[in-house]
Formats: C-alpha cells, structure tokens, sequence
C-alpha cells in the first residue's frame, strides 16, 4: 500500500512526549552564558558607553562592533542592519553590546552598570509620520519597496457602482513555544554553531558576511518557528560566535519570554484600501487597492512580504480590471518579519471582508457576490496570468457552502449571532522568480546495509517535516519507513535545499526528493521483497557505482515571471481554503465565542492526513488568535507589554471543534504551512459583521471594539 | 544555602541562590523535560508535581523546595505511558515543546477527575499553552487515554 497519503505517526513524537528530546537550551553545556545590551531610545546617535569602575567587569567578556573582523551588515536582501550598532540606533532594543559571563546572575547584575548616552533624534513612530518624511530614515523616501502593478482594461464606470474602504490589521507575535536560543561551540580556534533555527544555510551565510568564513551551523530540535525563526536567529547566531571566538569558550544565548516579544520580529501591520467598481448583480469590474505595510526600523525580508500581498490582494475573482499599489515603509519600530501567511492574512482580510461589503452594499448575500465573481477558464489574475484554478476552486466553493450549511444559517439572521466566509489561495514556494535563484538542491545516498539516507538543510521545527519527507522517499522505492534516515541538518553534511519556509517543503523539496528516490530506483533496477532490495543495493554498490542520488530545482515551463512589470505567473502551485465561521457575541459582556468553524482546504494530494489536519487545526487556531486576542501595542516606540499575561493567544476553550476537510485530488501536493492562517480572520470579521449588521474592519477585535461597535 | 529534598523518588541534597527559582534548579540538576516557555506562570512548559499537587514551577522558589517531594515527567515515564502513546497516535505532537507539560496535565486530571467531557478536558487544559497543534487532538488524547 502507498505510504503517502497514510497517518503514519511521527517519527519524532516519543521522544518530544517523554521528554527526552533536547532542546537548544537542554543541551550539554559548559561555557559562558551571553547576554545583549540593548538601545533604550528608538532613534539617536549614540554619545558614549560608560562601564561602571565600581562594578568589576574583568572577568566579563565583553563585545562590540569593533569586534567584527568582516562586515557588521547581516546582509538578506540588503545590507541595512548591522549586527551591532555603531553610532546610530534606530529602534529601543537594538543591539549595541554583547557580554558574556559564567554566571547568569553577575550577567543580570552587570546590565545595570552599563550607562549608554544618547543624543536623541525625532523617531518616526507611525506609518503616516514617515510617509511624511518630515525625519528621513531610509533613503529619499522612507520607503523600503514599492509595487504598482496594473492589468486589464478600465471599464466604463458610467454605470458601476463604487465602494470605498479602509481595512486594517495589526502586529501579530508568533510566539513559538520555544524561545529564540542559540549556542556557540568553540573548538581549536574554531566555533560552531547550534541552536533553533528554520533556516540553517541563511545562518551561515550571515556568518560568512560576518566572518569571511564557512561556519558549521547545525539545527537543534526546533520548538516552532512560523517564520519567527526565518531570519532572526542570523542575528543571535552572529553575536555568540563573536562572544565565542573573543572568550575562547562555548557561549550559550537563550532569550527570555520578555526578551522574544519585545524585539524579535513580528508579522507587518497594515493598512489598505480597496476601492472597487461593480454592477448592480454584484460582478467585478475593476478594483483598486491600496497596500501600506510597516517595516519596521530594517529592510529584512519585508520586500518579499509585499509580493506575497500584492500577489494575494485581489484573491482570485475574476475582475476585468486589477491595480494595486503597495508600499512598505521604514519606522523605528523592532524590525517587522516572517509569520506564517507572509503578507497574506492581511490582504485577505482585506479582499474577503471588502466582497462581504460589496453585498451589504446591494443588499445580496455574501454567497451570491463571490458566485458571481469566481473565475472561469479565461480570468486572470493580479499579474494577468491565467487563474488555472478555477475548477478546484468552484469545486472547493461549493462543497463548503453546502457543507456548512451556509445560505440558511445566512438567511436565518438570528440576533448575537453570525456567520462569515473567506475564500482565498496561497501560492506555494518562493515568489516569481524566487525558487529558480534558489536552485535547491537534495541528496540522498545509498547505505551499504540498504538504508537511504536523506542529506537536505530542511527542517523540523513541528510541521512534521521528519516524518512527511521519508514517506515520500519510502514511497518511491516501496520500503518501510523505517529504511529511511534523516536527521536535522547540519550545514557541513547536507545539500541545500533551500529555507523551510513559504509553505515549499513538501511542494518542492518533497518533488526533487521523489525524483532523486525514483534514480535511485532506476538505478537498482528490480526488486520485489526487502530482502531482494537488499541484495540489488549489495550489488550495486559492489560495482563502485556514484552512492548518493541528486536532484536540484529546474524551473518548471509553467512559471513565467517578470520581476520588473511584476506579471506572469508568480507561483509553482496554489493551495485553496474556504473557510466559514460561527460566531456569537455575549450582550452583557461583548465577548466573542466562535461557536462553529468549517475550514476546507484542497491542497493536491494529502501526503500525512493527521498531520496535514495537525497543520489546519494550529494555523486556524493562531488565525483566531490574529481576529479576536492578539494585541501588540506600542508606545513611543515601547512595548507597552512584553509579559505573556497580556498577550493573549487562544487556550483550548477559546476553540470551537473544527470540521477540516480536504478535497484529496491527485493532483501533486501543494503547499499547507500557511494556508490555514490566512482565512480565518477575514471569515470571522463576516461573521461579526452579519452578527452585528455594523462592518467590523479592523483587527484585532477585543471585547472594547464590538462594545464600542454596538453603542 | 543548602536544600535537601526527593526529587523522583531520590534524595537530593545542593546549594543553591535564595532567588533562584525551582524552575531552573530541577533542570540544572537534569530533569529536562521541564521546559522554560514563559518564566511567569502563564504556560505550563513548567509542570511538575510538587507534594503532590502540579504546579508551575517557575513561580517557586528554590528555598520553597526544603523537604519537599517533588516529581517530574522522568519520573513518571511508567504512569504516563498510555497517555504519551495516545499523544503520538492522535497526533497531539507537533514541536513538541509544550508536550511534556501537556502530558502532566493530562496525568494530573486523569488521576483526579476522569470526565470524558471534551469541555471539561478543555477547562482543565487553561494552564497550558500549545501554539502548534489548536488543542483539539490534545484533547483527543486525553479522552482516548481514559478509555
Ligand atoms: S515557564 Fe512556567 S508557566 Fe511558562
Ligand atoms: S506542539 Fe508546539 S507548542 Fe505545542
């Protein structure tokens, strides 16, 4: 029986149950610990630091820009942010100081007697004051990237309706369970690096820019990412190795909670306005959309967010005319990054709340708008590439209006209580042009007692990668799971396969390991049992026949792209969710319960049935989180909060049961890591809308915001 | 100073600093499967038992530990066994951080109350924290391993 497509039970799950999994911070560890000193001004020139002379530092090790022996620029898609202040900061907590100390205690002590100077300058605090550029922070302009991208023909207005509106949606915290935690390992003049990471051959690249030198960086169990873990561990990575290489000793960084949430990176906050242009039965034709991201005080990954929302904006509607205009802009705010979605949650709100207006508008239901609106053979998209799609998603539609019952709870309109849809796709893999830079490559090489081993830099950090890479590889070559070797990467030994990120893992590196697996194959020629297997890999091996099997990423003929004009098709493949909810609000006290949630995904063929579930079951639950709990705020500058205590994330009584489904087509696997966070805050903004018959348009929506809605 | 105390089942005796917290003594002294996932109360990485009764570990203090009989997840490997299997079949794993302290909880309220009700097993999960899985094939576990 084919091995894809079976709940197998992680291979992982035993040894993260009983507790013998080893964490970063479990693992053995004789050394210093390290701690950062942070700038306590959002934007300003740095005038002096001062140590203490009354406090001994002497046996403290004690690290700063001078330090760096290459560049202090963590270079991703510019090499804005430097490592380690200099002269300027530009958000509170930026790093200027590292020390490191035996004792975490005298390290805590020691903090106090820094005394850093400041020369302030005005910060730039909100979206509106740098689009003012009354203080430059970036460029000419404030502006990290923009996007214009235009396609199809004006239509003539004349006769169209038009509705105007503002959408927006806050920071949001991914608030892995394990915070960020990062060792240095120094042996001989040389350090390693260990620690909790989504991307290893980002980290050593980082180091490389730092160092001029290939640093081993290894992955320790991961205990969650969401992008949190993308590119910020670059940064904690960089500073225990120069802590390392100055004392001459293992170093270990682990952040404290208060610490993660005030300074690590956090989805974008936006603000966007859609402006649209329909007839009276509810038909598109044009739509104009206005996209403004914060980035943040650094560029880091934002740029490639804004594709991802740009690319998302419209959903897939057929509209006959699309522009959309996007912006991200620079603040002194900690750098905006990497959250699971990745610019699209924000967009879909925007998009699946805006086709919910457009029927309060006719006076129709939610459902007829997007009937109407759904693509057929000749729609296009955002970037004028056909929508191949629009089967599955009318298929996808239809089922889950059916299945949840949708028209007649709609039509039922009982008070305190609504229902709210979102429809939506994610596009697999990196943007445009993004996985053809990439050029992932994978290894798998053949063992002499027949075991297969997979050498890639992917990672697991929860998803269930250990478990879902091996089916497929045990798939291919008909052998038990357990004939499959995998461990976390470790820079040095494996093929780069690219970052875990962007919902690509299975979509992509899980197609290149089926295809190294079936050269395998090919190259052992026929077997029937294991035993027989057993005896073509002895024979094969003995001929002194090449043991490892490579594949690397070849850009499929589909994917057509244009970076400059922002047009072709800016994905391998789509994933598609529709997704309902229930809600119902407490007159007494305004809370919202969501009482029923339906969400149904088609997303090819299902490689890991429980853990695919597993996968919706958490990113629906963080996308309640996103509409309903989840509030960051900012006071000049400040965290008004770093405890945990008041940020709040869904508990398992906050969460109705979920009906999950997966359309399982035999189409190739698409991508699942994000989808499941992008529509459910758009759904239940419907579903409070219609609760309440008044548009609720901004997350997050606390208790405060429907009281006050409802006054 | 100086503490004496059991820790599964065996004597422990060790200095440690009046502000240091039980937290961070029992894993310096290897029990690891107690995790750090907040520092303030707030999401039940931290549980163990401590006389009996579980508690979050990282809001006591080590002083707090003199003659006390504390118990982790190590020692409860044989107790806890159906509980842990029913976690890996249903798929209540994902990172697994916030597992051993799930596995705990879900000990202490088989052991103490035992309502098969989904929305009691909820109720009684409100210490915990899991930012990976959205709680429901926890729940499923729990459930399945009071059959
Ligand atoms: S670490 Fe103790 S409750 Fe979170
Ligand atoms: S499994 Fe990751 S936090 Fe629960």
């Amino acid at each position: 029986m084919s091995l894809v497509g079976q709940s197998v039970v992680r291979v992982d799950a035993a040894s993260k149950s009983d507790g013998t999994l080893e964490y970063t911070d479990d693992l053995d560890f004789e050394g210093l610990y390290g701690a950062v000193v942070r700038s306590t001004i959002a934007h300003g020139n740095i005038l002096s630091i001062t140590f203490d002379e009354t406090f001994d530092f002497s046996d403290f090790v004690i690290v700063d820009h001078r330090d760096i022996e290459g560049r202090n620029a963590n270079v991703m898609l510019t090499d804005d942010q430097p490592f380690l202040a200099e002269t300027k900061v530009r958000f509170i907590g930026e790093p200027i100081l590292l020390l490191a100390h035996r004792s975490q205690r005298m390290l805590k002590e020691a903090l106090k007697h820094i005394d850093i100077t400041y020369e302030p300058l005005t910060p730039v605090l909100t979206v509106q004051e740098s689009l003012d550029c009354k203080t430059l922070l970036y460029g000419d302009d404030n502006l990290f990237k923009t996007i214009r991208t235009e396609k199809g023909e004006e239509p003539d207005y004349t006769a169209l309706k038009s509705l105007e509106k503002h959408y927006s949606t806050p920071h949001q915290e991914q608030l892995y369970m394990e915070t960020q935690s990062m060792i240095a390992r120094y042996c001989d003049g040389a350090v390693r690096i260990v620690g909790s990471m989504q991307c290893p051959f980002y980290v050593e690249s980082a180091l490389f820019a730092l160092t001029g030198k290939k640093i081993e960086v290894e992955q320790a169990p991961t205990g969650g990412g969401f992008g949190g873990k993308e590119d910020y561990p670059s940064l904690i990575a960089a500073y225990v190795y120069l802590l390392s290489k100055k004392a001459k000793q293992d170093v270990k960084l682990v952040y404290d909670r208060a610490e993660d949430i005030s300074f690590t990176t956090k989805r974008h906050p936006s603000a966007l306005h859609y402006k649209s242009h329909f007839d009276e039965t509810g038909k598109l034709h044009a739509l104009d959309i206005e996209i403004t991201l914060d980035g943040g005080a650094y560029v880091t990954l934002t740029p490639v967010v804004l594709a991802r929302a740009v690319l998302h904006a419209a959903g897939f509607y057929d509209c006959g005319y699309i522009k959309v205009d996007a912006r991200a802009v620079a603040t002194n705010t900690p750098p905006n990054g990497a959250f699971r979605g990745f610019g699209a949650p924000q967009v879909i709100f925007g998009i699946e709340r805006h086709m919910d207006d457009i029927a309060r508008c006719l006076g129709i239901s939610p459902m007829e708008v997007r009937e109407r609106n759904l693509p057929h053979s000749r729609s296009v998209s955002v970037t004028g590439a056909k929508i191949g799609e629009y089967t599955r998603l009318r298929t996808l539609f239809e089922t889950t209006r059916k299945a949840s019952g949708f028209d007649e709870k709609e039509a039922a309109g009982t008070p305190y209580k609504g229902i709210g849809m979102a429809l939506f796709m994610h596009g697999g893999g990196f943007t445009g042009e993004g996985e053809t830079l990439l050029a992932s490559k994978v290894w798998l090489d053949l063992h002499d007692n027949g075991m297969v081993e997979i050498r890639i830099g992917s990672v697991e950090m929860g998803q269930g990668t250990l478990t879902a890479l091996p089916q497929i590889v045990a798939d291919v070559l008909a052998l038990p799971i357990t004939m499959i070797r995998y461990h976390l990467p470790n820079t040095a030994k494996v093929a780069d396969s690219g970052p875990t990120v962007a919902s690509r893992t299975v979509m992509i590196v899980g197609e290149l390991l089926r295809e190294a697996a079936n050269a395998l194959k090919e190259a052992l020629g026929r077997y029937g049992s294991e035993a027989e297997y057993l005896d073509a890999v002895r024979a094969y091996l003995k001929s002194g026949a090449q043991s490892r099997f490579q594949a690397a990423y070849q850009k499929p003929d589909t994917v057509q792209w244009d970076e400059e004009h922002f047009y072709g098709n800016g994905y391998d493949g789509y994933s598609l969710g529709c997704y309902v909810a229930e809600v119902e609000v407490d007159p007494v006290d305004y809370r919202v319960r969501v009482s029923d949630f339906y969400a149904y995904n088609d997303v090819g063929k299902v490689v890991n049935p429980m853990m695919a579930e597993g996968q919706v079951e958490g990113g629906v639950a963080q996308g309640i989180g996103y509409a309903l709990y989840e509030r960051i705020a900012y006071q000049d500058g400040k965290l008004r909060s770093s405890r945990l205590s008041d940020y709040s994330v869904p508990l398992a009584a906050d969460l109705p049961k979920l009906h999950i489904a997966f359309l399982n087509t035999d189409e190739p696997s698409k991508g699942l890591g994000e989808l499941p966070m992008d529509g459910p805050a758009a759904a239940i903004g419907n579903a409070l809308t219609h609760a309440l018959d008044t548009a609720f348009d901004n997350l997050t929506i606390t208790p405060e915001v429907v009281e006050q809605k409802c006054r | 100073m100086q503490i004496r105390c059991t820790i599964n089942s065996r004597p422990y005796r060790f200095e440690c600093e009046p502000e240091e917290r039980l937290l961070d003594v029992v894993r310096r002294l290897g029990m690891l499967s107690v995790k750090k996932g907040c520092g303030e109360g707030e999401c039940g990485t931290c549980s163990l038992f401590f006389n009996g009764k579980l508690v979050n570990s990282c809001l006591l203090l080590a002083p707090q530990m003199q003659g006390a009989e504390i118990v982790t997840l190590e020692g409860l490997q044989k107790e806890t066994e159906t509980i842990r299997e029913n976690f890996a079949k249903e798929g209540a794993v994902q990172c697994g951080f916030c597992t051993p302290g799930f596995v705990m909880r879900a000990y202490d309220y088989i052991i103490h109350e035992g309502s098969k009700d989904e929305k009691r097993v909820k109720e009684a999960l409100d210490g915990n924290i899991c930012r990976c899985t959205g709680y429901q094939k926890i729940v499923e576990a729990i459930v399945k391993s009071m059959s």
